[in-house]
């Protein structure tokens, strides 16, 4: 229980950390929707679309407490390439790429590529699903010490390989105009010792299932440490250490088969560094101090092979990676968001995004970002810094959802529109979200850049 | 018809109490037209809910796992592991694990178990592996699809079974949803979750709690490709054809097919009784209906009524008979259970689990045919002329006419009977269908022309009596008399007809059948014990029998699954490997051989020829001297066909090679070895060889006992399953002449009253009452009597129908005609014995009708 102290703190010092805040709920909001599509309405940790909405646990139930796992908060530094990895003692992760890119004709074209991890059971429960419900009952999980590449427990043996308590998933989209091809896969975890059709090693980085990859392909990794106890320095000493072209994630070929006519296979080269959002990496997601872990690498440059629809497209353009993992990322009326992550042609990046809470004071909509300049200097946006109203909405799979929003950063001087590149970008997955491409243009309608949008809960 | 208004509505109200008044003062024609629905609808729902649950459960074991389904195997021929699943589906190839095994439960109940892995089933477009625990985006909405699949993972887990599975365990364990069962080693299953689309018998969970329950460490007992997969397959992986290739929907086809003839001749039978009953009840009635036109009531509007009055009826008649029907239907099930598991290896759940279209079906099927029985009634009724003078009985000439129509008819239909059998089939029709359509116009023919014949047997009899002595004379009059009776009695007796053909020509089939099959088995199975030992331990036990003095020999049986290669394409088979030694080739029975050669047939064998089943013959036209081709793991394996064998109960094609080139070509696992025994054995010896052969063979490390059977319980065991595959088709022929003895029954009690009147002045003319019962069960005796000569050669034909056509057709194997003269009498017998008893009541109360009663019949005239 004295795990709850720092966060009482967290919530007395909110203020201060405003920007961090926005910045870890937008995180949450990801997570969030990766529990969502692995839960089954029907177990008490997740919760169906529909019920989502309403107040109980919040969207896909990442609201709901985090009994066992271990807390995200505050202080605790990244580390690398350790964080590339699984970090099986909290509920939910994920490797989040999305990429705009341009074919041979100069059209674009947006590509995603997502491998979510979640727990079905407490670490300590790891011998499988039978002892799941003692463990929990006991508590006696709590510490157990994980195999980091496999979320696996070492006492788990491999008399039975089956036996995982971490549920693999991973969505795949390629769109272009009215083109929007999307696909899915699941799996359990690997057993330990045995490569199993899904899981993430952190050195050398590799995050798979099936035959979808993401490999790093840097000739030599560099471990290091983060800091991170001084916010005020946090960017600089991040950019420095991690604009390494050592990293693992600095290079990274991405490969995916959605179906027998689409797939792709493509080159990423990091021309910045990894930044960390919020307080050093740790992002608050709702007032009362959840949150998650969140790092990214906006800065990839992309060249590879689209085959859309039986097309084959030569394909370049730019990337964004989220990493992100928690145990409990959403206060509890909060529904879902709206999150975007923009390249703008000035060579800096923007993530944002909106918290769509309840009506209660505690739980109004939560607003935070990053502002990135071209170096990788992170400028955390609390609610007060920036702000984000939808313009207009588009029918899209029998839901009105905003496909064309505002962004304000008065302290920047930025008013940006952002547009959807095409309303139709629902994913068809087990759990249903918007995903999609997104032009930016500032208020005298001159273009600034592009992106992408997510939008769950709706 | 013009809607009534209120003084309209009360002339309506009135004119239907009139209509059914009839009934009141007949009661015995309403008891007549209820039986004959409830009988029909009872006969004919019964069939159809049999056949439902059955269809039913193979639907679901066909969602559960669907048979199209490919499945893959290592090329060098190593068990299955976790290591190939990961590994191909990192090469993408969208396979799913599977886990097959049984446990015992705590009280020693065996359960098979079939461990899934949700995730790769559904994620890797196997939707159609595992029915609802994944359906297709298509068909589920994605929500519901993450539910099934995620909670067999998420803990506790489940353990998904059958409503029919926990109604069994309800009863042995007292299990219940959400409980967990305890297996005889004390591991405990996950809460039970019933899955109505489940097939019954299996219990579905996640492969990783089965491959606990099952010790199967790292290994997998099959990994599915989902269909449509890409071609090729990494170097080391092979494609096999599932067990069977068939679903067991298809192979089964046949089996309901014919139950479905047997309870649409049911519903014909019973149909024929109600056609009977109303055309009673509007020739009795047309007086009161002219009375009613007269008095005003419009022509349209008694049209409606009497259409009221059919739907009231059929109504009264269907319900009932749904219910005898569930209720026949749940009698039956079981057996029919039993031998669809039997034959075809299909599972049947043993409790009925009914479809809303079979409620519907039914009810439509039955009320069709009361609408076709009552559409002639509505018709005359329209057609009524008020001015004409009521005929209650048709005149000479009118009979004369309508036999003439009747018996050109007849010829028509038996003609187009005629052509199905002699006419080409055009390609596609489903050979069974035609032979059905064909035995359909036989009895439709002759159930025409049997009032003909009986006509002109009374009209040839009555010319051959001589009038000159008392007895010719009454005898003539009876004659003359049951020409008049026999429109009445017509359809009555066409029932017994069908009823007794029908039982001829199946007892007939069925008993060739067993005679042949018995023999068959007989030939077939040639050691006096088969053992089966654990596979890793086969070669042990094979050197350690031949040493053994008290075996002479030791056949050695071995199977695999290919498929046959053909112009037309490939189709699944079974391979068999024989030893054809002198001791299995001079007992094991050939149909055909190339220039009747059996010897040199088995020669053809050892020098790497195939021999072929009837069922394969027949279904691919491949007879002895073709050449054949069957997929083999080196390439195509290309020889000749030496000879064809009878192989009755098997449902599939198979082909039988030595079983040295199934292990060099096919390699075929190990199989059973068949031990005959050396002559003069003593009992003591006999004793302690099984003893011996039962238990674990020391050299052979730590595997465990084989399983022995010896012949007669094989033979035994084949017995049941052949008694309980036609113990439905008897039940429902027998029940089928019951019907046919209840019309008789009917339609002499409805016509009671008359005969008295006719009686009567015979009584008053001094004849005794005691005559006049004789006379009146002599015309009926005699009249069954020459409706059973009749169904003799029908019978005979039908039987023949079925070896011939039907036979091969559902089977696919052809039986020599035996022919029962035992069950020819038997038939006469008991077409006597039901005119008999049919008679029986009406005539007793002839008998003990007082003199009083048979005076007042004058009254009336």
């Amino acid at each position: 229980m004295n795990r709850h102290s720092p966060k009482r703190r967290v919530i007395t010092r909110l203020p201060r950390w405003g920007r961090v805040a926005l910045v870890g709920v937008t995180l949450a909001l990801l997570l969030g929707l990766a529990l969502l599509a692995f839960s089954p309405p029907q177990t008490p940790f997740n919760a169906s679309p529909s019920s989502s909405k309403a107040s109980n646990g919040g969207f896909a139930g990442l609201g709901r407490a985090a009994e066992g796992f271990k807390a995200a908060r505050p202080g605790e530094p990244l580390t690398f390439p350790t964080d590339h990895g699984a970090h099986p003692a909290y509920r939910t992760e994920w490797w989040y790429l999305t990429a705009n890119l341009r074919d041979e004709e100069n059209r674009p074209l947006g590509l995603q590529w997502t491998l979510f991890r979640q727990a079905l059971a407490p670490p300590g429960a790891s011998e499988g699903v039978r002892e799941a419900e003692n463990a929990a009952a006991t508590g006696t999980h709590r510490g157990e010490k994980t195999d980091e590449n496999t979320g696996e427990s070492k006492r788990s043996s491999v008399t039975n390989p089956w036996i995982s308590n971490q549920l693999w998933m991973a969505h795949a989209a390629v769109s272009q105009g009215e083109q929007h091809v999307v696909a899915e896969r699941l799996s359990r975890g690997s057993p330990p010792g045995l490569k199993g059709s899904a899981g993430v090693r952190a050195t050398p980085f590799a995050a798979w299932i099936d035959d979808w990859q993401m490999i790093s392909t840097a000739p030599g990794t560099l471990s290091s440490t983060l800091p991170g106890t001084i916010p005020s320095t946090l960017s600089s000493t991040l950019s420095s250490t991690l604009s390494s072209p050592a990293d693992g994630l600095s290079q990274l070929s991405v490969t995916a088969t959605l179906d027998d006519t689409t797939r792709y296979r493509l080159t990423l080269t990091a021309e910045g560094p990894l930044v960390a959002h919020g307080e050093a990496g740790f992002s608050q997601k709702a007032a009362d101090g959840q949150g998650s872990y969140y790092y990214s690498q906006p800065f990839y440059r992309v060249e590879g092979e689209v085959t859309l629809n039986g097309i084959a497209h030569r394909v370049s353009g730019q990337a964004w990676l989220d990493r992100e993992w928690s145990s409990q990322l959403l206060g509890e009326a909060q529904q879902g968001w709206d999150w975007l992550s923009l390249h703008l042609t000035d060579g800096s990046k923007l993530m944002a995004f909106r918290l769509r809470g309840g009506a209660s004071l505690q739980s109004r909509d939560y607003v935070s970002g990053s502002l990135i300049d071209a170096d990788g200097d992170l400028t955390p946006l609390g609610p007060d810094e920036l702000s984000l109203t939808p313009l207009s909405e588009s029918s899209v799979a029998g839901r009105r959802l905003p496909t064309r929003w505002r962004l304000e950063v008065p302290g920047q001087e930025l008013d940006l529109t952002i547009s959807a590149r095409h309303p139709k970008r629902w994913m068809t997955t087990r759990v249903p979200y918007w995903e999609g491409a997104v032009t930016v243009s500032d208020a005298d309608g001159q273009p600034r850049g592009e992106g992408y949008l997510e939008m769950t809960g709706y | 018809m013009p809607w009534p208004n209120a003084s309209s509505l009360a002339m309506v109200r009135t004119a239907l109490v009139t209509l059914l008044s009839h009934y009141r003062r007949h009661p015995g024609q309403l008891a007549m037209l209820l039986v004959g629905l409830w009988v029909a609808s009872a006969l004919w729902s019964g069939v159809q809910a049999i056949n439902a649950s059955a269809r039913d459960s193979y639907a679901r074991a066909e969602a559960l796992l669907s048979p199209n389904i490919e499945r893959l195997e290592r090329r060098d021929g190593e068990p299955l592991a976790y290591a190939d699943f990961a590994t191909l589906r990192r090469e993408g190839l969208p396979v799913a694990p599977l886990i097959e095994g049984e446990i015992a439960l705590r009280d020693g109940e065996r359960l098979p178990v079939l461990g899934i892995d949700p995730l790769s089933m559904s994620a890797g477009r196997l939707g159609s592996v595992s029915g609802n625990l994944s359906k297709s985006a298509a068909t589920a909405s994605k929500t519901d699809d993450g539910d099934n699949s995620l909670n067999l993972l998420q803990p506790p887990g489940q353990t998904r079974l059958a409503p029919e599975t926990l109604a069994s365990l309800e009863t042995s364990l007292d299990a219940s949803p959400g409980a967990r069962l305890r297996t005889a080693s004390g591991a405990r299953l996950p809460p039970l979750v019933v899955d109505a689309a489940l097939p019954p018998g299996t219990l579905v969970l996640d492969i990783a709690r089965a491959a606990e329950l099952l010790e199967r460490g790292t290994r997998i007992d099959g990994l599915l490709l989902s269909p449509g997969a890409r071609a090729t397959l990494p170097e080391g992986y092979r494609r096999t054809s599932s067990a069977s290739g068939l679903s067991p929907g298809q192979l089964t086809e046949s089996f309901h097919l014919n139950l479905t003839a047997l309870g649409l001749l049911s519903l014909v039978v019973g149909l024929l009784i109600v056609h009977a009953a109303l055309g009673l009840a509007l020739e009795q009635r047309l007086g009161l209906l002219r009375t009613l036109r007269a008095l005003g009531v419009p022509g349209p509007t008694l049209v409606a009524l009497l259409a009221v009055e059919l739907v009231l009826l059929g109504l009264a008649g269907t319900l009932p008979g749904l219910l005898a029907g569930l209720w026949l239907a749940r009698v039956l099930l079981p057996d029919v259970a039993a031998s669809l598991e039997a034959l075809f290896s299909a599972p049947v759940g043993a409790t009925l689990s009914l479809p809303w279209h079979f409620w519907a079906g039914s009810l439509a099927m039955t009320l069709g045919g009361l609408a076709t029985a009552g559409l002639g009634m509505l018709w005359r009724t329209a057609k009524l002329d008020i001015l004409a003078l009521g005929h209650a009985q048709p005149s000479p000439a009118q009979s004369y006419r309508r036999h003439k129509r009747q018996a050109v008819l007849a010829a028509i239909v038996w003609l187009a009977a005629l052509v199905l059998w002699v006419w080409p089939a055009p390609p596609g029709t489903p050979r069974l269908i035609m032979g059905f359509a064909m035995v359909a116009l036989m009895l439709a023919g002759s159930a025409l022309c049997l009032p003909v014949l009986l006509a002109a047997i009374l009209e040839g009899l009555k010319r051959w009596l001589k009038p000159p002595s008392p007895r010719a004379t009454l005898a003539r009059w009876a004659l003359a008399d049951l020409q008049l009776q026999l429109p009445r009695l017509q359809l009555a007796m066409m029932a017994l007809l069908l009823a007794l053909a029908t039982n001829l020509g199946v007892a007939g089939m069925v008993g060739g059948f067993r005679l042949t099959f018995l023999d068959w088995l007989d030939q077939r199975l040639v050691a006096d014990l088969y053992l089966r030992p654990p596979p890793a331990a086969h070669e042990p036990w094979r050197d350690w029998l031949e040493t053994r003095p008290e075996i002479t020999t030791l056949l050695e049986r071995r199977e695999a699954e290919t498929r046959l290669i053909s112009q037309q394409g490939e189709r699944p088979v079974s391979l068999q490997g024989l030893t054809p030694v002198p001791a299995l080739t001079t007992r094991w029975p050939l149909l055909a051989t190339r220039s009747d050669d059996i010897e040199a047939a088995w020669q053809a064998l050892r020098d790497g020829e195939a021999l072929i089943n009837e069922q394969l013959s027949i279904a691919t036209g491949l007879s002895p001297g073709d050449t054949l081709t069957l997929a083999s793991p080196d390439g195509p394996f290309t020889t000749q066909v030496a000879a064809v064998y009878p192989d009755y109960g098997n449902p599939r094609g198979e082909v039988t090679l030595t079983v040295e080139r199934l292990i060099t070509r096919f390699a075929a696992p190990p199989g059973s070895l068949g031990l005959v025994l050396a002559p003069g054995l003593s009992a003591s010896d006999k004793a302690a060889l099984r003893q011996t052969l039962t238990s674990p063979l020391p050299t052979a490390g730590e595997a465990p006992a084989p399983t022995l059977i010896d012949q007669q319980t094989l033979h035994r065991q084949a017995r049941q399953i052949f008694e309980r595959t036609f113990a439905v088709t008897q039940a429902l022929t027998a029940l089928t002449l019951g019907v046919a003895a209840l019309s008789l029954f009917t339609s002499l009690l409805a016509q009671a009253r008359e005969r008295r009147t006719r009686l009567a002045p015979l009584w008053a003319l001094g004849l005794t009452r005691t005559t006049l019962l004789g006379v009146t069960l002599a015309q009926l005796g005699g009249l069954a009597l020459a409706t059973a000569l009749l169904a003799l050669p029908l019978g005979l034909t039908l039987n023949g129908v079925l070896i011939a056509e039907i036979n091969v057709a559902a089977f696919g194997w052809r039986l020599p005609l035996h022919v029962f003269p035992a069950s020819w009498a038997e038939a006469l017998g008991l077409a006597l014995l039901v005119a008999l008893l049919a008679a029986a009541l009406p005539a007793w109360r002839l008998w003990r009708a007082p003199p009083r009663q048979l005076l007042e019949e004058f009254n009336a005239a």
